[in-house]
């Protein structure tokens, strides 16, 4: 692909100086024979690709040498979101290890992955994409709400598809990107859902919110807003504080003054911790149900626990770390104990798992296809009819945007310091009605 | 009426221990005419330093607060023997960069040792509260202002009593005069950077006690006592104090009532009050309440 | 600029003496941007770096030098108020994120071309800093850095609330569009080669740094820059000269905001995407640390110090594997890439401050000297 000129205007040597000068030896693998190989501009270099096309073996393509498949992560793996992001990544790992040791995509490709630290930063997010999309067929997870949002664009114009690692409802009809589980509004829904009926709540209780004052704290109260008129009922409060607050009394009075049954937290847990504290603090004992996010087995290790043990429940996806009753839960279990041990339990790593998973699922469909170019992807995206992930988590249905529909499952959880994560399951996968009934926003 | 009372004691709370980061703030620009960017995480090493006396050592928590106390006062002279000093003579400018380059070496090891992740610092004041007519109050929170209050006091009798004290208040008046006094300007500087890191350790404690988890985070108060500290005055403790306690009581009530009564100032306002009282207050008065105007030499 | 003309000379001078060509013989020798052999050098060596650049570099590292380019003209921006007027400033990021939403609604919603929007963020970065200006005319020093770091948080917060434009907390893609003339940046071609996207943009991005640097060397000739400097040499002195100290100060502000814009506007325009997040403290720190480690009141002193704080992290990344004690893997132990780059970033604005104060620009002025004194260097 010459989509570059090799510069003959002056002496090689010259340019090569220049650029050892300024880039030291980072230089030393692409820029020496970098103008020309393939790593070109992203359109021509998907388009260029499908010589070995048709139905039998996948032709090489960036990304593809024929043998091995490339697949990109891109999530924070230092600094402070590392927290998180290196869960995911550990999830991603730990399935592609399983499936290279039974041969990989189609039993016969295996599946390397290209990891990119992003630090959760815009800047460094774009650069590290520019870096990578010539080198992967499609982005198996990337971290963050603002650096998807951030990529979208990029993404769009070179056709490549990549699965958000977040759960926000945006990305559900977005042509570009595979979102894999359900969003927050679906977690929310069938937490009213389960207070109102096994968890003996009624609608005519006060219920509120408390909410971070960003994207994430807006997609909770979105949900829970759904909920209050699927069943009739007021949001009777709504506090809300922002990430980095050192003190929680004017939220948490105001949910007091409001004199709540249950408030729905949609929170990070250096914030929950504080909110919770506070709450206890000041004999405040709703019924707390908290998103996924809110959540870290370090706050149970606090003075509060018993307070957590009592009042508060969190809704996450997939299930209790290590349930013996679900095949596919026992089967991730044995595949970290074979290829990462030191795994902690955490439903990230469960999530950059499921993620995997589903696009495992995606490639042995453009493999099947004959074709793991760009627009061999869309295709094989927009021709599977679901991912599945067994008995772990709620199949999500695919297709073309617009009929992709979110699984609408979701685990309540109750605090219990005895179990792993500090989490034991009331009830597992609950699909509510409502949630059934909730409809996404095509994308634009 | 209660529901004031309470987003008050808050305030007030709050205040203390944004008084506590501006107090280590004051010292250092009395003596140096400094503001030292890295105090914030000076803060979260003397919360660090309790931490692993007290839970990783299994020393008493008073034990472990002392030593970190002495911690944090070694640090700050060390800070000031190995860096601060060679920067003398130096613009404003440098010397603030060079504590801002401090803060990003200082949490970097900070999450070095002790990770990202939250720890409980298990102060033995946990989650207790004592209830006053109506007002709830945490224990932490009364230490906390108790603590304010008795650093400021303590402050009082040094820099009026003690002789190293009344050096320190020579050099901030006039430096040449001190010195041709026989006061050693050196040793003054030294003493108001091992007072900054003992305050600092004080500032940590409170803010990492409680309900509250112990982050590396937790030094970027001092983003917020910035303006406790400007408000006051740099060089006057009371001001500080006076600034904290405002700033916090300021904030609090913001938060509690801006969303329903202005909500045309937009989500979470309370966040930027500590800057946008600090501007109202600089606009009126260009050296903060407490604060001394500069005299300017010809 | 023009060669002096020999009737400019006093007559009573002799001709130029070829055998001592260095030697300055009047006013225009000495303000003469182009007389030294070594400048001239200079320029061409930078003219066909710019050339050949992007034919050199492979995509991911165009893109490292597109960002870099942005923050050398933010940098020379802030280096007319912190470098050469003397101001400390901590609030540079929230001028960026004024010219990079200008740039998304002027260039995306309004869709105008480039000309007009690049000058619309260079008005708006003018206008703001007219505004902020007068703010920091009684403040100095110490009070000045903590006013400035205010102004960082309530830009942000401005920027999280006034939805209509900044799409508040979701942020906004940038759709300006960057074609001058038959001219587009986002798709050059070069004798039918086509040029991938980064590589067009670093073309118009280090165009704008030699024409910004330009434009910064100049004014710092005129009266006005004179002026600027003066402040900062001593602003009571300079009052009793008669500059007007007031004036000298807002002016200052005025072209160090509109610079720090229009880098804003070209951040915006070739990331495509901003939030507010991003014109936070850190980055108006990193500025600041740009021009420190470049080498203040210099004009090559921030694009130094900007290819050197924007290249670093990724030079870090590329060796992390070799420098022991370095996490590469998620989840193993040892120090991370993160952590690694911040305490150095931290470590190189200590060491630079304390061991060389006048930045990489004096490293490079001590070679040159060295090689100017040659065969007599010490």
């Amino acid at each position: 692909m010459g989509t570059k000129k090799n510069g003959g205007r002056f002496p090689r040597w010259l340019t090569l100086l220049v650029a050892t000068a300024l880039f030291g030896a980072s230089c030393g693998g692409s820029s020496g024979d970098g103008g020309d190989d393939a790593a070109g501009s992203g359109e021509t270099a998907a388009e260029g690709s499908s010589d070995g096309g048709g139905a039998g073996e996948p032709g090489t393509v960036p990304g593809f040498d024929g043998t091995t498949i490339n697949v990109g992560v891109m999530s924070a793996l230092s600094g402070p979101a590392a927290v998180i992001g290196t869960q995911l990544a550990a999830g991603q790992q730990v399935y592609f290890d399983y499936l290279n040791s039974v041969g990989g995509v189609a039993g016969t490709y295996p599946v390397e992955i290209v990891l990119e630290d992003h630090l959760y930063d815009t800047a460094t997010a774009v650069q590290k994409y520019g870096k990578i999309k010539d080198d992967v067929v499609v982005l198996s997870q990337v971290m963050g709400t603002p650096v998807i949002f951030a990529l979208l664009p990029l993404l769009t114009e070179d056709g490549m598809i990549a699965s958000p690692a977040s759960q926000d409802a945006f990305w559900v009809q977005e042509q570009y990107l595979y979102p894999v589980i359900e969003p927050y509004q679906i977690d929310v829904i069938n937490g009213v859902d389960y207070y109102l009926g096994a968890g003996g709540g009624s609608v005519d209780d006060t219920i509120c919110a408390v909410i971070q004052n960003d994207l994430y704290g807006e997609a909770g109260l979105e949900g829970l807003e759904y909920a209050a008129e699927f069943y009739g009922f007021e949001i009777a409060a709504t506090a809300r504080y922002a990430a980095g607050d050192q003190d929680f009394t004017a939220p948490v009075t105001e949910l007091v003054n409001a004199e709540c049954d249950m408030v729905y937290a949609t929170a990070l847990p250096t914030e929950f911790g504080g909110i919770l504290g506070t709450a206890a603090q000041t004999g405040f004992t709703p019924r707390w149900i908290a998103q996924s996010p809110a959540w870290v087995d370090e706050l149970a290790l606090t003075d509060l626990a018993p307070y957590l043990e009592a009042y508060v429940w969190i809704t996450a996806l997939g299930r209790e770390w290590g349930d013996p009753d679900s095949v596919d839960m026992t089967t991730m279990i044995e595949r970290v104990a074979q290829f990462k041990p030191e795994q902690e339990p955490d439903y990230y790593f469960t999530f950059g798992y499921l993620q995997a998973w589903a696009t495992h699922q995606l490639l042995e469909e453009a493999v099947a296809n004959g074709d793991l170019s760009r627009e061999g992807l869309v295709a094989a995206l927009d021709g599977l009819d679901a991912f599945e992930y067994g008995d772990l988590a709620p199949a999500f249905a695919y297709g073309p945007p617009g009929e992709r529909n979110p699984a609408r499952a979701t685990t309540i959880f109750a605090v219990d310091t005895t179990k792993p994560f500090a989490l034991g399951a009331l009830e597992s996968n609950v699909e509510s009605d409502a949630a059934i009934a909730y409809e996404f926003p095509v994308g634009e | 009426m209660t529901d004031f009372l309470q987003l008050c004691f808050a305030g007030l709370s709050l205040g203390s221990r944004y008084a506590l980061v501006a107090l280590g703030f004051v010292v250092i620009h009395r003596a140096t005419g400094v503001i030292n960017f890295a105090q914030g995480s000076i803060v979260a090493l003397g919360a660090y330093f309790t931490y692993n006396a007290h839970v990783t050592w299994g020393l008493p928590f008073v034990v472990a607060a002392i030593l970190a106390v002495a911690g944090t006062a070694a640090v700050g002279i060390a800070v000031e023997r190995v860096l601060l000093r060679r920067m003398t003579g130096q613009p404003v400018f440098s010397v603030i960069m060079v504590t801002i380059g401090l803060l990003f070496v200082i949490d970097q090891v900070i999450t070095m040792i002790w990770s990202q992740n939250a720890q409980n610092l298990g102060d033995p004041w946990g989650i207790d509260t004592i209830t006053a007519g109506g007002l709830v109050m945490a224990t932490v929170d009364l230490w906390s202002i108790l603590l304010a209050v008795a650093v400021v006091a303590a402050f009082y009798v040094f820099f009026r009593w003690s002789s190293t004290g009344l050096a320190m208040r020579a050099v901030a008046i006039d430096e040449e005069a001190a010195q041709a006094r026989g006061i050693s300007v050196r040793r003054v500087v030294a003493t108001a950077w091992a007072i900054a890191g003992m305050v600092a350790a004080v500032a940590g404690l409170t803010l990492a006690s409680g309900p509250a988890a112990l982050r590396p985070s937790v030094g970027l108060i001092a983003l917020a006592a910035f303006p406790a500290m400007i408000l006051g005055g740099l060089d006057s403790p009371l001001g500080a104090v006076v600034g904290g306690v405002i700033i916090g009581v300021t904030q609090i009530l913001t938060a509690g009532y801006q969303p329903s009564h202005a909500a045309f100032l937009g989500d979470d306002f309370a966040s930027v009050t500590p800057y946008v009282v600090m501007i109202l207050i600089l606009m009126v008065r260009p050296y903060g309440l407490f604060g001394q105007k500069e005299v300017e030499r010809l | 600029m023009t060669a002096p003309t020999l009737s400019r000379i006093p007559s009573w001078l002799p001709e130029r003496d070829s055998a001592n060509p260095r030697m300055v013989r009047d006013h225009l020798d000495a303000v003469g941007l182009w007389h030294s052999v070594w400048r001239r050098t200079g320029l061409v060596v930078g003219a066909l770096v710019y050339l050949a650049a992007p034919m050199v570099f492979s995509d991911f590292q165009l893109s490292v030098l597109d960002y870099a380019g942005i923050a050398a003209v933010g940098a020379i921006g802030l280096n007319v108020l912190t470098g050469y007027t003397g101001q400390i400033s901590l609030g540079h990021g929230f001028f960026l994120g004024a010219g990079a939403y200008t740039a998304a609604y002027v260039g995306g919603e309004l869709a105008l071309p480039l000309p007009l929007w690049l000058g619309a963020c260079a008005a708006i970065g003018a206008l703001v800093g007219l505004v902020i200006g007068p703010f920091a005319l009684r403040l100095r020093g110490s009070y000045l850095a903590i006013i400035t770091l205010g102004l960082v948080f309530i830009g942000q917060h401005i920027f999280e609330n006034w939805d209509s434009v900044t799409g508040g907390l979701n942020g906004t893609a940038v759709s300006a569009p960057v074609a001058l003339g038959p001219l587009d940046f986002a798709d050059l071609s070069i004798g039918g080669a086509e040029l991938s996207r980064d590589a067009g943009y670093f073309y118009l991005i280090w165009g704008a740094v030699a024409v910004v640097a330009l434009l910064v060397k100049n004014l710092m000739r005129t009266r006005l820059g004179r002026a600027f400097q003066a402040v900062r040499d001593r602003d009571a002195a300079a009052e009793v000269i008669g500059v007007r100290l007031a004036r000298t100060k807002v002016m200052s502000f005025v072209v160090s905001s509109s610079l720090a814009a229009v880098a804003g506007g070209l951040y915006g325009s070739y990331q495509r995407f901003v939030n507010p997040e991003e014109f936070g403290l850190f980055l108006s720190i990193e500025y600041v640390a740009i021009i420190v480690i470049g080498g203040i009141a210099t004009v090559y002193g921030p694009v130094l110090g900007a290819l050197f704080i924007t290249a670093v992290p990724f030079l870090i990344e590329e060796w992390s594997h070799r420098i022991p004690g370095v996490a590469t893997e998620a989840g193993e132990s040892g120090i991370t890439v993160f952590a690694l780059n911040q305490a150095l970033f931290g470590l190189l604005i200590i060491l630079f401050l304390v061991v060389e104060p006048r930045g990489l620009a004096a490293l490079w002025l001590r070679i040159r000297v060295y090689f100017q004194a040659w065969p007599f260097s010490y």
